[in-house]
């Protein structure tokens, strides 16, 4: 028998009314079938207390975990306000556990990975592991050794799909939802297993431009030279601007030029954002940086942008295998969503065109996104992404 | 010898192969450089073409973008629009700037402030953006400067932290105190009640206010002010016809008391009538009775100067009668103790018949009765023997008034549901003033005639209720010297 599935949102102004609405609305859909998890997605105007502690209230008994977005995703639309929620009612067959992590920046992101691995792990010997599902907050800049942490421990046979959680673009605080608390510089996630069919596509849409520069000093999130020269002078040559200049277009730039990181073997180029420029001529990126690695700077446009969500939904088609899918998770960078502008709700008249207008599905603008770059020849590595439509379509 | 001469040979031959070899060696190398030279500077030249491509590209997108703004802060404005215009309430249109409205017009932060004369200050009416305690502070600044606000108001004029960059120490000061690092205000100006301002900004240090910017919101808030406006003329004219409804409720009710006052009083006087007219029968038959014994002279001949008397008595008995016959008939219509017997019948024959019964009348006064009456407007749903008696006491008028060889035509046709009547004589014609009057009891026209012609005043007033209680209408048309004309209706079918 498949996942049962119950979906509900509001756009309510008032956290309770929102999610008595969004819960009530789920509960109906669901029907008969007995909830035993809910994936919960709310814009940051509605992360509190009240929210999660009114959710919990109404799902007495049910595992809660989710995060704030910049916009929500459901069927209805993306709503830059709002709340959405998914109750789950797993079929037999089909295991889940949950975990979660708090004070990631307080010590070694690796270790903080390690410590969720373990979590997600308990209870899960002897069962097969499918799918892990992951949310972190969107600030924390080590989300590379988040993943390898928790990589360490839960294996790389099966691939790891996640979100960054999101504010409104105002980068001040993001929200991890885990039962009644609500929490930042934590990650929680899903560990699936047992016989779960499911489609995983993650695509970005943009391409390399000019000239393969090397990384010639960098640590962690931040490049110093590029080429042996200060960083920021990649983007000083090719825009033709000073680096003030460059600061007051920080946010335009970091969405349309993003670094793209060559890495072998894979087809796609690894996207890291600016996210802000240090006095030295140092770039700062959303995501670690290799030393010594080849990048290139890229560049993408709308048609572009929406040509790999049509490649990302062929890829879930690929991983379903004409199977039918319950529900989807939408992972979407919030850089595709002002890029796309007007036509930002294209993203998910695509994914409904391919797997069904009436298939439940659930997300939210991201920081950030993991997932394998590509899930069919899944080489066993996830990595922390800019920019890309992450799609998990789950079959039960 | 020969040995080391051939030795000598293959050393020459092999050291010219080899300087052939390095020779093509070196050619080849320098191909390869030259190769190499021209890939890289091709690869510098794609190079500098990506970096046109980059800059084109951003400018394009910048133009895209801030059309796509411009398109989403139309479609906002108009939204927005539409929900003011949905209603009237005060309070409801500034609460119906929500945050999606405000950042699609590019904005996260919104205040409306009212100037209250009450307390002689502007209280905040929108608040987006703010915590309660930053737009009470915000509130407390702009009252401690109000002179400044509320030149905003009389110069009508949208500012913005574009247009204020010839004052940055005022622009720097309005951003500090709301927060923003760019920001719009303009004046909501209703003609009528409290005036105000509209605050929009945002804390994006990317953003630039634009002229477009500018002109949406003095839009945004001209509508306000407009919806405003709307709203205060409905309140007035809502609490004026509140109070109108108010005073024609108590209107009403004093008229129904009074109805009610006026139909017991008619009441009373109808069983007055009544039982008067039945006490008055009873002595006024033995009156009868008694002169038409005298009259006979069975109980003795009576002197003629008697006789004379008796018959006066006789005669005005008999007029008596009529007069309490009438009243009786009248009360008992009023009072409902006499209902119609309709039944489906040919007006045009009732009215031969009452022609035939005056026809002596007619004659001795030279008067023509026509029937004009068309066989498919005569069939009504009527009590006979009360139609005949409207028919006489029309006709009976008619006569009385109609002077020698005049004509009176009686008419019918069809009126919807009805068959109207029109009785039409070339009589003397009824005053103006006194049309609605005949048909009240005991009126009579004041006339030469009247004073000659002999009458109760009830023949009207009795046929009046006739043809009401047929739920019919009764009315007269006249020109005085020319004659009259009385039209009733009456229903077709049952």
């Amino acid at each position: 028998m498949a996942i049962q599935v119950g979906i509900g949102s509001s756009t309510q102004k008032d956290s309770i009314l929102a999610a008595k609405e969004a819960v009530s609305e789920a509960r109906l859909k669901i029907g008969n079938a007995k909830a035993d998890l809910a994936i919960v997605f709310s814009s940051i105007d509605l992360s509190g207390t009240p929210l999660l502690k009114t959710i919990s209230n109404y799902l007495s008994g049910i595992r809660v975990l989710g995060c704030s977005g910049a916009a929500i995703i459901s069927n209805r639309g993306i709503f830059k306000h709002g709340l959405v929620i998914m109750l789950l009612s797993h079929s037999q067959g089909v295991y889940f556990n949950t975990g979660l992590v708090k004070n990631i920046m307080e010590r070694s992101a690796v270790q903080a990975g390690e410590e969720l691995g373990e979590n997600l792990l308990h209870g899960f010997q002897g069962i097969r592991r499918d799918l892990s599902v992951m949310f972190s907050d969107g600030l924390i800049e080590s989300s590379s050794d988040l993943i390898s942490g928790l990589q360490e421990r839960v294996g790389v046979s099966f691939p790891l799909a996640g979100a960054s959680a999101a504010d409104n673009l105002a980068f001040k605080k993001t929200y991890i939802y885990f039962d009644q608390e609500i929490i930042s510089n934590a990650a929680c996630g899903i560990l699936w297993g047992g016989k779960l069919n499911f489609g995983l596509g993650t695509k970005h849409g943009w391409k390399p431009l000019g000239k393969p520069r090397k990384v010639t000093k960098a640590s962690g999130n931040i490049i110093n030279e590029i080429d042996n020269a200060p960083a920021i002078r990649i983007y000083e040559d090719y825009l033709a601007m000073d680096t003030a200049e460059l600061k007051n277009e920080l946010k335009r730039i970091s969405i349309l030029y993003p670094i793209g990181i060559y890495l072998p073997g894979e087809e796609e180029f690894l996207l890291r954002n600016l996210f802000s420029i240090e006095d030295n001529g140092s770039i700062v990126l959303q995501g670690n940086v290799p030393q010594n690695s080849q990048i290139r700077l890229m560049i993408g446009t709308k048609e572009t942008c929406l040509a790999a969500t049509h490649q990302a939904i062929e890829e879930v088609k690929k991983g379903l295998s004409g199977r039918p899918c319950n529900f989807v998770l939408v992972f979407d960078s919030i850089s595709r969503y002002i890029l796309l502008g007007r036509q930002a709700g294209k993203e998910l008249e695509i994914i409904k065109e391919h797997l069904g207008k009436d298939t439940p599905i659930i997300g939210l603008c991201t920081y950030g996104e993991q997932a394998p770059l590509r899930s069919i020849n899944y080489l066993g590595k996830t990595y922390f992404q800019n920019q890309t439509i992450t799609i998990v379509a789950i079959g039960g | 010898m020969i040995g080391s001469e051939y030795l000598a040979l293959i050393g020459v031959i092999a050291i010219v192969a080899l300087a052939i070899t390095i020779f093509s060696k070196m050619q080849r190398i320098s191909q390869l450089q030259s190769l190499i030279d021209n890939l890289k500077k091709s690869l510098d030249e794609m190079d500098e073409q990506a970096k046109l491509v980059v800059r084109t590209d951003l400018e394009l997108n910048k133009t895209q973008e801030e059309l796509d703004k411009k398109v989403t802060g139309l479609y906002a404005l108009q939204s927005l629009s539409r929900a003011i215009s949905t209603t009237l309430e005060e309070n409801q249109i500034l609460s119906m700037i929500e945050v999606s409205y405000l950042e699609d017009l590019g904005f996260e932060k919104s205040c409306g402030f009212l100037w209250e004369d009450r307390i002689s200050a502007f209280q905040c009416y929108i608040n987006i953006g703010y915590s309660d305690d930053e737009i009470e502070e915000i509130q407390s600044t702009i009252n401690a400067d109000k002179e400044r606000y509320s030149d905003l108001i009389k110069n009508q004029a949208t500012l913005s932290s574009t247009s204020l960059a010839v004052e940055p120490d005022l622009r720097d000061k309005i951003n500090e105190i709301f927060k923003v690092t760019s920001f719009v205000i303009s004046p909501i100006l209703p003609k009528e009640g409290s005036k105000g301002f509209l605050f929009v900004g945002t804390e994006k240090v990317d953003t630039l206010v634009t002229e477009g910017d500018e002109e949406l919101i003095t839009i945004l808030s001209n509508q306000l002010g407009q919806a405003l406006e709307n709203a205060r003329l409905f309140e007035k004219t809502w609490q004026a016809h509140q109070e109108l409804e108010k005073r024609v409720e108590q209107r009403t009710r004093e008229l129904t008391l009074a109805l009610e006052e006026v139909k017991r009083i008619s009441k009373r006087k109808t069983d007055f009538v009544s039982s008067v007219s039945h006490e008055l029968r009873t002595p006024l038959t033995s009156v009868k009775g008694y002169a038409s014994i005298l009259l006979t002279e069975k109980l003795g001949v009576l002197p003629q100067e008697v006789k004379l008397r008796i018959e006066k008595i006789n005669r005005h008995s008999d007029e008596l009668a009529q007069l309490v016959n009438d009243l009786l008939d009248i009360s008992r219509i009023e009072s409902g103790r006499v209902t119609m017997k309709a039944e489906q019948k040919d007006l045009k024959k009732i009215a031969e018949e009452v022609g035939e019964l005056l026809s002596v009348q007619l004659k001795d006064r030279q008067i023509e009765l026509i029937i004009d009456m068309p066989g498919d407007a005569t069939a009504a749903a009527v009590d006979a023997s009360q139609i005949k008696r409207v028919f006489i006491n029309i006709i009976g008028n008619a006569l009385k008034f109609t002077p020698p060889k005049g004509k009176i035509t009686i008419s019918s046709y069809k009126t919807g549901k009805n068959i109207q009547v029109d009785i039409n004589d070339t009589g003397c014609g009824i005053p103006e003033e006194a049309r609605e009057a005949i048909f009240e009891e005991f009126y009579r026209v004041d006339n030469t005639i009247n004073e000659s012609v002999k009458g109760t005043g009830l023949g009207l007033a009795l046929v009046k209720h006739i043809i009401e209680a047929h739920k019919g209408k009764i009315w007269v048309t006249s020109k005085v010297g020319a004659g009259s004309t009385f039209s009733f209706t009456l229903p077709q079918e049952v």
